[in-house]
């Protein structure tokens, strides 16, 4: 079969969905993006996104958790998916492989 | 993180949020929301919070953000895509499905709308004729009130030198200019002779209105005695060229050189003043020195007022200008001046009772009417088909119900299937009226396009589509959202009484339109026959006119003496006017007893020997003018009205005083029509005129043998006149001109009743067949037990003929009104009689009958095994 290729951002989020484990929904996604790695993402985007990853399996969601700091509405939580955590290994080790095919010396210009 | 936020969010973003977000997502993403911002209104700020949460609200309305295709419990909503496409695909397959009843109306909804587009061409052509003027709402014309004893008459000719005096006493008036008759004069250059439309006007024409000069300026057109402004086609005729014929020059009735000063661009069909060249009204008053008299009325007369003038305070001023001219003097009336806006004569033109009213306008009113009420027809079949076979649609729309559907969405569902067959009827009727546009324009003489470059058209378009959309899918719509879908889904449906009334009441409706359209129909067509085949009095068959002209005012004699040895040529005559039509009028005519405040208008005619033989008319005491008589310059024949309106017991001999002059009856002459029909016979007064022969040469042919006479005329008008082209008109053929528009109405009511009636007759065919189709089993078990074929079509169509019955009665009386009214334009009438309306009624059930039995005898002859198997 053919690999399931992720997008940068795809990855990035769904790596962030990982990280965040049980509480994973689309505000702490959005916020941790924002704090950890510093980048401009909107908030619309995150929520497209995780929507779109939904859609191709990686994730899974389910509702619950309402608070009142949301007037009372529900969260829609993500899970990586099997296929989803299929994906980020697949993306890790073809960046791996890569890592490891350079020679010593780039290595060492690159700070290493 | 705060709790609550005490500040809120942009209030319009989280209504766009709630109202347009993803209905799948809709929940967490408010709550997302609303935590995002109370974050950053704590990292960034208020200012930038509130345009991230906008900014991320805009770009999550469902068109921007990516919608979820795979969602198998997805929350319904009425503008799903989903939705809307399953509301085409039902339309498209009950449009399949029934393949007959689609074709019926769409056929029936375009032909509807291809009418009332044409009628729309026309009405606007109608509407432009002189709409063109740059000025045109500061362009007025001049009509005269006469009163006199107590009544008021409308003339819109006015005295000659009235242009100028108005400029001179209303500050008001910037230019003005009076317009003569249009004449056909003789023109020359070199060996180039033609006959040209000639008009005379003041200098200030080409300023007041927009023809179009290609060479020479509006100040300079005519600003001198022999300057001539002529058409580009004349231009072309003469010299070649506009170019070429500026500053040439041209001679004019072989009398006198023009300098031609301006050419200007062929005077087009929207302009209601027709002429290839103008002089000036100074050369005019040169060959014509009565036109300078107040006395005398000849042209017609139009100003320009300044933009900031208050035509209401203009027509005060004018209203009693001529009083202080002798233009009454001794008469025993006041002539007072009025005007109306220039462009709006052309439809405008009866003076009724003083005042401008009436006219054409009378006809576009009448069209206008009609394309309503054919289209309205279209709108019924429609609207009567798919109730009567809602029973078809019952089903669903319980099941929508049941499934959620409000009746809003169902009256929408079913709104939007009239909107779709608009559609495509729209476009039917726009390639109808493509195709159709040159028969109507050879029909109605205009030369009408369709205007697809203009927005205004599409308006009208859109319009056509909204408004037949509504009418047509309005009642529908209600009807069957309103079924109750516990009753529609248990059992057949049955229709209550109401809306079989509604659907009965309509086609009664349809076919009283029709009937009225008939009856129009058959009483235009009779009274345009009887007009034309009317005994006039004197024979018009074979009765050749031609103009006196050029030399022949002095060698008519010479001209009488040959044209009597051709042997086709039975009488010559001549006569003042001509034989068609003849509106002169003189009030001075006075007789012992005569009542000095209410003068009778008599129409003079100077007629010359053998007129009455050449004319065929009937003397009925006295005798004709005579040679034998020198006395006979004194006399007068005279016609039975006049000595009517006269009290005259014993008429010849007796003396009356024309002007200051004695003239003295020598003959009656028997009533004869020298004008056309629309109005009664006038007193006629008819003079010696044999001395100086002016008007018309009246020749009296052989019939069968019109070609070679005409040939000889010719030969010997052109020796005798051989600087002006030889031109003849037929008397009858002139007369009948006078009715062109009776004639184009009369065609057009013919067809539009045709129209009409098939129309209804579609709706017919499509109920008589649901009907048919719904009866299916009841006529099988009627056939089983006995029934004939006969029977059984007497029984399908009772019910319909009921229907077109009451039609006819109830629109037998509307009818009889209308013509009535119509009928009134014309002095001599033909009576309304029964048979009319006998005849339109007959027309209207034979076409039912044949209609709907096409369906009763196909039904009626199905086998009863066939229709009582299934089941």
């Amino acid at each position: 079969m053919k690999r399931a290729f992720l997008g940068e951002l795809e990855e990035v989020v769904l790596l962030t969905v990982a990280v965040l484990a049980e509480e994973a929904y689309a505000v702490t996604v959005a916020q941790e993006l924002d704090q950890k790695t510093g980048r401009a993402v909107g908030f619309s985007t995150v929520h497209t996104t995780l929507q779109r990853m939904e859609e191709k399996g990686y994730l899974s969601s389910e509702m619950g958790g309402a608070t009142a700091e949301r007037g009372g509405r529900r969260k829609r939580f993500f899970r990586v998916t099997a296929f989803g955590r299929k994906a980020l290994r697949e993306a890790k080790e073809a960046r791996e492989t890569l890592w490891n095919a350079m020679s010593p010396q780039t290595l060492q210009l690159m700070g290493n | 993180m705060s709790r609550t936020p005490h500040v809120l969010p942009p209030r319009w973003a989280t209504w766009l949020l709630a109202r347009w977000s993803h209905p799948d997502t809709r929940e967490e993403l408010q709550g997302d929301m609303f935590e995002m911002y109370s974050y950053w209104l704590e990292s960034l700020g208020k200012r930038a919070a509130d345009r991230r949460y906008a900014l991320a609200a805009i770009r999550l309305m469902r068109p921007f953000a990516r919608s979820k295709r795979a969602n198998d419990y997805s929350e319904t909503y009425s503008f799903s895509p989903a939705m809307i496409q399953n509301y085409f695909k039902i339309a498209f397959r009950n449009l399949l499905k029934s393949k007959t009843f689609s074709a019926i109306n769409v056929l029936g909804l375009a032909l509807g709308m291809a009418c009332s587009l044409m009628i729309m061409l026309w009405i606007r052509d109608e509407r432009a004729v002189d709409a063109f003027h740059a000025n045109k709402d500061q362009l007025y014309r001049i009509y005269m009130r006469e009163y006199f004893s107590g009544k008021v008459q409308g003339v819109i000719w006015t005295p000659g030198p009235l242009a100028d005096e108005l400029k001179k006493s209303v500050p008001e008036i910037e230019m003005s200019t009076p317009y003569s008759w249009t004449i056909p004069q003789t023109f020359s250059v070199g060996n180039k002779i033609n006959k040209q439309a000639t008009n005379w006007v003041s200098g200030d024409f080409f300023k007041m209105f927009s023809y179009k000069l290609l060479q020479g300026t509006p100040a300079g057109a005519l600003h001198d005695k022999s300057n001539i402004a002529i058409s580009r086609n004349m231009a072309e005729a003469f010299f070649g060229s506009p170019e070429a014929a500026m500053g040439k020059a041209i001679r004019y009735d072989n009398r006198k050189e023009m300098t031609v000063s301006a050419v200007f661009e062929n005077v087009g069909p929207n302009s209601s003043l027709q002429f290839d060249c103008l002089m000036t009204w100074e050369a005019y008053v040169d060959d014509n020195n009565w036109a300078m008299h107040w006395g005398n009325t000849d042209p017609l007369t139009f100003f320009k007022l300044r933009k900031d003038a208050d035509p209401a305070k203009v027509e005060a001023k004018m209203l009693h200008l001529l009083d202080k001219t002798d233009r009454d003097g001794d008469k025993p009336y006041k002539t007072q001046l009025a005007m109306q806006p220039f462009h709006e004569y052309y439809l405008n033109s009866t003076i009724k009772e003083a005042k401008m009213d009436g006219g054409r306008i009378e006809y576009v009113q009448l069209f206008s009417f009609v394309a309503v009420f054919i289209l309205l027809i279209a709108c019924i079949n429609f609207m009567n088909l798919a109730t009567a076979r809602s029973s078809r649609r019952a089903k669903e729309v319980g099941v929508r119900k049941v499934v959620g559907a409000m009746r809003s969405m169902l009256a929408g569902q079913f709104m939007g299937e009239a909107f779709l067959i608009s559609v495509l009827s729209v476009v039917l009727a726009v390639m109808l009226v493509a195709l159709l546009l040159p028969a109507f324009n050879s029909l109605t003489s205009k030369q009408m396009t369709l205007p697809f470059s203009e927005p205004m058209f599409w308006g009208a378009i859109a319009g056509l589509l909204v408004v037949t959309g509504l009418l047509a899918g309005s009642y529908p719509a209600l009807f069957l959202s309103s079924l109750n879908p516990v009753r529609i889904l248990k059992g057949a449906l049955k229709f209550d009484s109401s809306s079989v009334w509604v659907r009965q009441g309509l086609v009664v409706f349809q076919f009283g339109l029709s009937v009225i359209l008939i009856v129009g129909m058959i009483i235009i067509y009779k009274q345009v026959g009887f007009v034309q085949n009317k005994n006039l009095g004197f024979d018009r068959e074979n009765l050749v006119y031609f103009p006196i002209e050029g030399e022949l005012f002095k060698k008519f004699n010479l001209l009488q003496e040959q044209l009597t040895q051709v042997a086709g040529v039975k009488q010559v005559s001549h006569m003042t006017a001509n034989p068609a039509s003849n509106g002169n009028g003189t009030d001075g005519i006075t007789w012992p007893g005569s009542d000095p405040s209410a003068p009778v208008r008599f129409t003079p005619v100077g007629i010359g020997y053998n007129f009455t033989k050449t004319m065929n008319l009937k003397m009925t005491d006295g005798r004709d003018f005579s040679k034998d008589f020198p006395t006979d310059s004194s006399g007068v024949i005279v016609n039975e009205t006049a000595v009517k309106v006269m009290g005259l017991k014993d008429p010849v001999g007796r003396e009356m005083k024309w002007g200051n002059s004695k003239v003295r009856i020598v003959g009656v002459l028997k009533d004869f029509h020298f004008q056309s029909l629309h109005t009664a016979i006038r007193p006629l007064i008819a003079y010696l005129g044999a001395r100086e022969p002016q008007g018309s040469v009246i020749v009296r042919i052989q019939a069968g043998k019109t070609p070679e006479t005409l040939a000889a005329i010719e030969r010997i008008c052109r020796k005798l006149n051989p600087n002006v082209p030889f031109t003849y008109s037929f008397t009858d053929q002139e007369y009948a001109r006078q009715y062109q528009s009776e004639q184009i109405v009369g065609k057009l009511a013919g067809y539009f009743a045709f129209l009409a009636i098939f129309i209804s007759c579609l709706g017919l065919f499509g109920l008589a067949a649901f009907t048919a189709e719904q009866r299916t089993k009841e006529i099988g078990v009627r056939k089983v037990l006995g029934a004939s074929v006969t029977g059984i079509v007497g029984l399908l169509s009772k019910d319909f003929l009921k229907l077109v019955v009451m039609a006819i009665v109830l629109a037998s009386p509307v009818a009889w009104y209308i013509m009535k009214q119509w009928l009134q334009g014309f002095a001599y009438q033909i009576d309304i009689e029964w048979w009319m309306f006998a005849l339109a009624g007959v027309i209207a059930v034979l076409i039912a009958v044949f209609t709907i039995s096409f369906q009763s005898i196909k039904a009626a002859m199905v086998n009863p095994v066939r229709s009582l198997r299934s089941e």
